[in-house]
């Protein structure tokens, strides 16, 4: 248990710092082709204005911007209305259309959206991510190549405040970005729906996005989805940045214990190997074992091994924004032992908590409201 | 007369081929009608939970997508290739003991079908869905792989509970269906493109998913062994390429008394 833990951990930092490929530059004078961006809207996140004003002055040729809001109360609804008016020059619209086509809230904020965009090209982008002028020229040129099906982005967490955000900013950008690359490496994509880029013309071959709405892990079954009509689905190479802003503790916690389950329910086999995998864990076996073979001071060779650990982990963190310093490590020693404790209570229960519904998982990330 | 084939695999169960990719493997060969057939599990057991996590059958939850994907796929079969694709679940009790362990495939379905309860149950489930069923390879497939001999151990008992029973899967033909009065059927039960060079149903009649399981129903249907040139090395020389079609070994010519007790 202890070996395979590190030989994991050493091959998710190899894959994780491995430079991608040069190999798709930007031909000069090509066409681009023009992109819908749907960006479904719940409430105020932490620099709403400025993560949507980002969108404004894209350095793309054409795109148009999609807010949609599930009613007209919600706070993010003046804010998209404001942003419209302000830059009349944008090819924006503000949709304001629930449906209820199952227990998904933000696949039902989003579908109107979805049939009124323009293009074949649809970019699905949450509200809480900032980008910069490149980032639609970086990930549609993936597109040109006809095997490809879809593009989604590594997320780096930036900008966490209180001691969830910090929690919830560590973990974005070590064991996450880690997990990530090494799923896309073996050809086991997890597609985040913060950034998904993809035609609707091959979405239409799975029924579209409505199908998706009665999974909680809508974005993750889109690109299975998209692997079963026989398409690739890639990692841009450049991650996106999420503004995490201020988070509790328990708004972490929570936020966890639903990615968790939404895992437990769709790839439980791997769920069950976890804890396995978690750093705590796999170094009490391996003090353990050094001092059953070497009669070596446990306590010593765990608190070494969890340093080592964290230091496979220090290019991860560089890479995505992190000064690897004495808080840093406090902060990952922290979320790294929560791992298993967090592990145990998804394990024991199979409800969610997401925008203020209760929601119930069936196996394969089905949904029923709870 | 248009060839079929009504037990096909693709990766929504343990077919290493996608549906488009399958589409367009017998579309290409001029194939007038495939059934598309997954595996469906059982949710109670062992065997059925740990194939479902394993991604080796459908579940409740891939199903959805399923079903839309072969609807696309559909139309874009009969658009490219004026081929008719049936969606199709194969029901799979899988148990330790041979004896024990039923597949069951189901046509021209329109929602998830469980393959909890007897089978006998299951039959008519399925009948009264709409759908035809069938006894997938119901005696020793001669192949390396988990055999399923419980429908034919009740076969007088289920005769009537099913609308066809394999005679042939893959490159094997199963003279104890053959010889039998049961109503009969021939596959391949594709998994990899390989498996083409196998057992396939002929048919006359119009290329319509209601005309198609008519005539399984009423048996206006013969077999051929199809030879596949592209996928099968050995007998490259035999054919020109792919759409090359038919060789000219026939049930009815091997087996003329198989009509008779048809009638």
């Amino acid at each position: 248990m202890w070996s395979l833990g590190v030989i994991v951990h050493l091959l998710g930092t190899i894959v994780s710092l491995w430079p991608e490929k040069s190999t798709r530059q930007n031909p000069p004078n090509i066409f681009w082709e023009p992109i819908s961006i749907l960006k479904p809207l719940k409430g105020c996140d932490s620099g709403l204005e400025e993560n949507l004003s980002t969108f404004l002055d894209l350095d793309y040729p054409s795109y148009e911007l999609l807010f949609s809001v599930a009613s007209l109360e919600d706070p993010a609804y003046m804010v998209a209305k404001k942003i419209i008016e302000r830059n009349p020059q944008i090819a924006a619209k503000l949709i304001v259309a629930p449906v209820n086509l199952g227990p998904n809230p933000k696949v039902n904020n989003m579908v109107r959206a979805y049939e009124q965009a323009r293009n074949d090209l649809v970019l699905i982008s949450d509200s809480n991510v900032r980008v910069d002028k490149g980032y639609l020229k970086q990930i549609s040129r993936y597109m040109r190549d006809k095997k490809v099906g879809m593009v989604t982005s590594v997320i780096s967490g930036i900008h966490g405040e209180g001691l969830g955000g910090k929690l919830e900013a560590i973990f974005l950008n070590s064991f996450y970005a880690r997990w990530m690359k090494l799923l896309f490496r073996f050809g086991k994509p997890c597609v985040v729906g913060k950034s998904m880029l993809f035609r609707k013309s091959t979405a239409q071959r799975f029924g579209g996005i409505n199908v998706l709405a009665r999974y909680l892990a809508e974005d993750y079954m889109a690109g299975q989805a998209i692997k079963k009509l026989g398409l690739q689905v890639v990692l841009a190479s450049e991650p996106v940045p999420q503004i995490i802003g201020k988070l509790q503790f328990k708004d972490f916690w929570l936020r966890h214990i639903r990615w968790g389950r939404i895992r437990k329910s769709q790839v439980f086999l791997a769920f069950l190997i976890e804890p396995v995998l978690f750093s705590f864990n796999s170094c009490f076996f391996g003090a353990v074992f050094l001092e059953t073979i070497l009669d070596s001071n446990p306590v010593f060779t765990f608190l070494a091994q969890i340093m080592i650990w964290f230091l496979l982990d220090v290019p991860t963190l560089v890479k995505s924004g992190v000064k690897p310093n004495c808080r840093a490590f406090l902060v990952w020693a922290l979320r790294e032992s929560l791992a298993f404790p967090l592990w145990i209570n998804i394990a024991f229960g199979n409800t969610v908590q997401w925008r203020g519904k209760q929601l119930k998982l069936e196996g394969g990330g089905l949904l029923v409201t709870a | 007369m248009m060839l079929a084939d009504f037990h096909v695999h693709s990766t929504f169960s343990d077919g290493k081929l996608t549906i488009p990719a399958v589409v367009d493997l017998y579309g290409q060969r001029g194939f007038g009608a495939i059934a598309i057939t997954d595996h469906v599990g059982e949710s109670r057991t062992v065997i059925g939970k740990a194939a479902g996590h394993l991604g080796l059958c459908l579940t409740k939850a891939t199903f959805p997508l399923y079903l839309e994907i072969l609807k696309s796929e559909a139309e874009r079969a009969w658009r490219l290739y004026r081929m008719v694709v049936i969606p199709g679940v194969e029901l799979s009790k899988n148990s330790i003991s041979n004896y024990r362990s039923a597949h069951i495939i189901a046509l021209g379905i329109k929602k998830f079908m469980s393959a909890d309860g007897d089978v006998a149950d299951i039959a008519r489930n399925i009948r009264n869905e709409g759908a035809i069923s069938i006894a997938a390879h119901p005696v020793d497939s001669g192949k390396f792989e988990k055999q399923t001999y419980h429908l034919w151990n009740r076969r007088f008992e289920l005769a009537q509970a099913f609308d066809a029973w394999e005679v042939a899967s893959g490159d094997r033909l199963f003279p104890e269906v053959l010889n039998s009065s049961l109503p009969k059927i021939a596959s391949s039960d594709l998994h990899i493109a390989r498996h083409m060079t196998s057992w396939k149903t002929l048919l006359d009649c119009e290329r319509h998913p209601e005309a198609i399981l008519d005539s399984i129903k009423k048996q206006k249907l013969s077999f051929r062994f199809y030879r596949d040139s592209k996928n099968d090395n050995i007998h490259s020389d035999i054919h020109s390429g792919y759409g090359s079609l038919v060789e000219s070994r026939s049930y009815r010519s091997s087996f003329g008394d198989y009509r008779q007790s048809l009638a």
